[in-house]
């Protein structure tokens, strides 16, 4: 019960951060000079065109108005209308974050799959060969810049293997299937299409590998230290006289202790991967919330910003929340 | 362990996909950038236009002659046209038996609506056509347009993406009296040879041929409009032959896709341009002197062999080659840092620095600027460069806060009107084409008298003799007119390009073998 309480009250505690972060947002990006009513109606247009649009989205009026007319509609779930495409913001979010969540997940899942076994190894098997195959591993992924690694993947396993299809959700010839999450891997095996789920499966590993690269070498990096650091500890070596096997002594004894710094990086690099990954993105054409916000600003398209601002700032409010609730549950010491 | 078996025979059995490409009733072209808005009335945006415009009919269409894009135009929805003698009443035929998807008539009344919607509008669009002051259907296929002014471009706005024929009964899903832009900024209700059938953002666009369009059934049924930001990835899908069209690849990627024997790279004179805008009511600037100094120092031929690696020419006048109005003979300057040292000396102007602005729009501008910046050292000039964000930089060009300003322009109709008028007539002072804040009286009265007359030679007269002037006063840095490259598969048949629809594709006549 108490744990409900405590995140009942995180919750009540992440209104004045999301306000706090609606203000910010909203002065940094009207303090981009630049006219967006000039950018719809495009450069040659008349003085007056631009007033007209000036006029329609209400950018004639002072600031602190406009901000109180847009925390109005907020209140009410409405996140206003792009100025570049005319559609309500929540619409263009909708149809730009799944495709982010489900890299995020694919990149997620592809990280904790290869970093931690090898974190490990390379813990155990500290400065011998798993352990400096690891290091290399890390280092390579730290120090590769992302646009490098995916136009190389896509050269190889593309343009010259074949092995894997190029970039986008699906192949060009494919329709997307049914909107029912969003996901096109899960709506695709919802509505049964083996073969398009296969398709949209394929299309996920160069993305998601790329992306998860960086945290991976991330990830490995920090099971490794931690690893090391309880494998010292008393009560391992105790374990170890009892004449517990190796392998529970590591993955059940040690892992579990070593695990909150871990969580702590994944819950971070997760809100960041949540916020769009704009290199990745633009490579694979993967049609994210990255790409969506850096067209938004480059366009001054002030309610896309904001929407795209509060909801990956809700992410990220949320997710550090699941990792503090986490933290109890590996840690029973650790109480709220 | 179970997991990673598990994982890797996942993998396993993804590799190897098989990636189909198109057959041969499917055409697919990547593209740089996703659609803003399918709105004719709304969208001043060349990559927004490549889907709107086969959707639509015209009045008019620009004409293909002998398997070439032209500037001028003939017939489309409209059978024929007069003109009276004063220039100001224009009363067309309407070709009889045209129909939108749902059977309603194209006829004058719907011409009458689109127009008037795309006025009421009053974006982008409306400014092209804006010379309308009012119109009357006279009989079910006469419609007759009563102009403000005699307006010599008339008639070529009317092939403009804003003088798309809508369906009237669009206006059935207004709301809020928006006319319909929040329907037809989705969807698309015109008579053309395509409709859009899909558009999945940040995807893919797809149009589907209409077999009975009157002007004849497309070839091809399909074509999907591929989003690919990346030039690399747009090159590759194109050497795989997931793609057959991809446009916008960067100038240092093509010589590697001339190799490829599966693909055709053609390249097209366009009348896109690219050029300095010298501020002339800055003060340093404000003497013709120091801006024909500029003109001098600049190593127009550098640029273009080295930065554009050919694909380019260098600007003689400001009206392009290919535009009616264009001048073989009109003065030209090539570097000549004697010259221009000696006019900056008269001008006493010999310890000058200026600013140079620029964005990231095109890849090329950052080289151009660091040879201008080595240019204008040989002449004593010292030249700050200033990067900045497309929309900044807009805003500064709007307000005359800079020195000087590298940008580019392309018509929007064919007109020498688009050039002379937008770049010189005071009134267009700022953002909307006067960039160099230019002001020279017997300038504006010949382009203004000359948008006035109907009679192509009379006109022709008054731009050549308003170059003259313009070439001295050196309000700009005429750089060079680009060159299209547009690569694509070598199966794909029958790709007209127009300098006049740039990034637009004549779908209705292209085919695969």
């Amino acid at each position: 019960m108490r744990i409900l309480a405590y995140i009942f009250r995180r919750l009540l505690a992440a209104i004045p951060v999301l306000v706090g972060v609606s203000i910010l947002t909203f002065l940094i990006s009207h303090a981009i000079p630049g006219d967006p009513a000039r950018l719809i109606v495009g450069p040659k247009a008349s003085k007056e065109a631009v007033e007209s649009i000036r006029k329609e989205h209400g950018l004639d009026k002072p600031l602190p108005v406009q901000y109180v007319r847009y925390m109005a509609g907020l209140v009410t779930g409405d996140l206003g209308q792009s100025i570049r495409n005319h559609r309500p913001v929540t619409r263009d979010l909708a149809d730009y974050f799944p495709a982010t969540f489900e890299l995020t997940l694919a990149s997620l899942v592809l990280c904790l799959a290869v970093g931690i076994p090898l974190g490990i190894l390379a813990a155990v098997r500290r400065n011998r060969l798993a352990d400096h195959v690891a290091r290399v591993v890390s280092v390579v992924g730290v120090s590769t810049p992302v646009f490098w690694l995916g136009l190389m993947l896509l050269l190889l396993f593309y343009r010259h293997l074949s092995w894997l299809p190029g970039s986008g959700r699906l192949d060009v010839t494919s329709a997307p299937p049914a909107d029912i999450t969003g996901l096109y891997v899960l709506d695709a095996l919802l509505a049964g299409d083996w073969a398009l789920l296969r398709e949209a499966a394929s299309h996920l590993i160069l993305p998601a590998f790329c992306l998860s690269y960086v945290y991976l070498a991330v990830i490995t990096r920090i099971v490794r230290s931690s690893m090391i650091a309880v494998l010292g500890q008393d009560y391992i070596v105790t374990a170890r006289a009892n004449g517990l096997s190796a392998a529970r002594v590591v993955l059940k004894h040690a892992f579990k202790n070593s695990l909150i710094p871990t969580v702590t990086i994944t819950g971070l690099s997760l809100g960041e991967l949540l916020g769009g990954a704009i290199l990745t993105e633009t490579i694979f054409a993967w049609p994210g919330m990255g790409k969506y916000v850096v067209d938004s600003v480059n366009s001054l398209d002030f309610p896309a910003i904001m929407g795209f601002t509060l909801v990956a700032s809700a992410a990220y409010v949320a997710i550090n929340l699941g990792v503090d609730v986490i933290y109890a549950f590996l840690n029973p010491r650790i109480r709220y | 362990m179970r997991f990673w078996t598990i994982l890797c025979c996942l993998v396993l059995l993804l590799v190897g996909s098989t990636v189909y490409a198109a057959d041969k009733d499917t055409l697919v072209v990547s593209v740089s950038s996703d659609i803003h808005t399918l709105d004719p009335g709304v969208s001043s945006d060349n990559y927004d236009w490549r889907q709107i415009y086969p959707c639509y009919d015209r009045l008019v269409k620009y004409k293909v002659e002998n398997g070439k894009g032209s500037t001028e135009v003939e017939p489309m929805a409209a059978e024929s046209w007069t003109v009276s003698p004063d220039g100001l009443t224009w009363t067309f035929k309407i070709r009889k038996g045209i129909t939108f998807d749902d059977g309603t008539a194209l006829n004058a009344e719907a011409v009458r609506y689109s127009l008037d919607r795309t006025l009421a509008i009053a974006k982008g669009p409306a400014d092209n056509i804006g010379a309308i002051a009012t119109m009357k259907a006279v009989d079910d296929y006469t419609l007759q347009i009563t102009l403000k002014n005699p307006y010599g471009p008339f008639l070529q706005t009317l092939a403009t993406d804003g003088a798309s024929i809508v369906n009237p009964k669009v206006a059935s899903h207004a709301v809020d009296k928006d006319l319909a832009q929040a329907f037809l900024a989705e969807h698309v209700d015109g008579s053309g040879p395509f409709k859009v059938v899909e558009w999945t953002r940040g995807q893919r666009c797809v149009l589907e041929a209409k077999p009975k369009y009157w002007g004849g059934a497309p070839k091809l049924k399909k074509v999907i409009i591929r989003f690919m930001s990346e030039s690399a990835d747009r090159r590759m899908a194109l050497e795989q032959g997931d793609v057959d069209i991809a446009e916008n690849i960067l100038i240092d990627q093509i010589p590697a896709l001339e190799k490829n024997k599966d693909i055709v790279v053609n390249r097209y004179p366009s009348q896109m341009v690219e050029y300095v805008y010298v501020n002339c009511q800055n003060t340093k600037l404000s003497d013709a002197r120091v801006r024909q100094a500029l003109s001098y120092a600049v190593d127009y031929k550098g640029i273009i062999d080295h930065v554009l690696q050919g694909n380019g020419v260098q600007m003689r006048g400001p009206i392009p080659e290919g535009m009616w109005g264009h001048r073989d003979d009109v003065f030209q300057y090539t570097r000549d840092v004697a010259k221009a040292k000696e006019l900056l000396k008269a001008a006493g102007a010999e310890k000058l620095e200026l600013t140079l602005i620029y964005s990231e729009r095109r890849a090329t501008w950052e080289q151009i600027a660091l040879i201008m910046q080595a240019n204008l050292a040989d002449i004593g000039v010292k030249l700050n460069l200033e990067l900045m964000s497309n929309p900044t930089l807009r805003d500064k060009i709007d307000k005359a806060d800079f020195e000087l300003c590298l940008g580019a322009w392309s018509p929007d109709f064919a007109d020498p009107y688009m050039f002379m008028n937008f770049w010189f007539d005071s009134k267009n002072a700022g953002l909307p084409g006067n960039r160099s804040f230019y002001k020279n009286d017997k300038v504006d009265e010949l382009v203004r008298k000359s948008a006035t007359l109907s009679d192509v030679a009379e006109r022709k007269k008054l731009y050549s003799e308003a170059q003259d002037i313009i070439m001295k006063d050196a309000p700009y840095i005429f750089l060079y007119q680009i060159q299209t490259i547009v690569p694509l598969r070598k199966n794909v048949k029958g790709y007209v390009f127009n300098p006049m629809l740039e990034s637009m594709y004549n779908f209705e006549a292209i085919s695969k073998e």
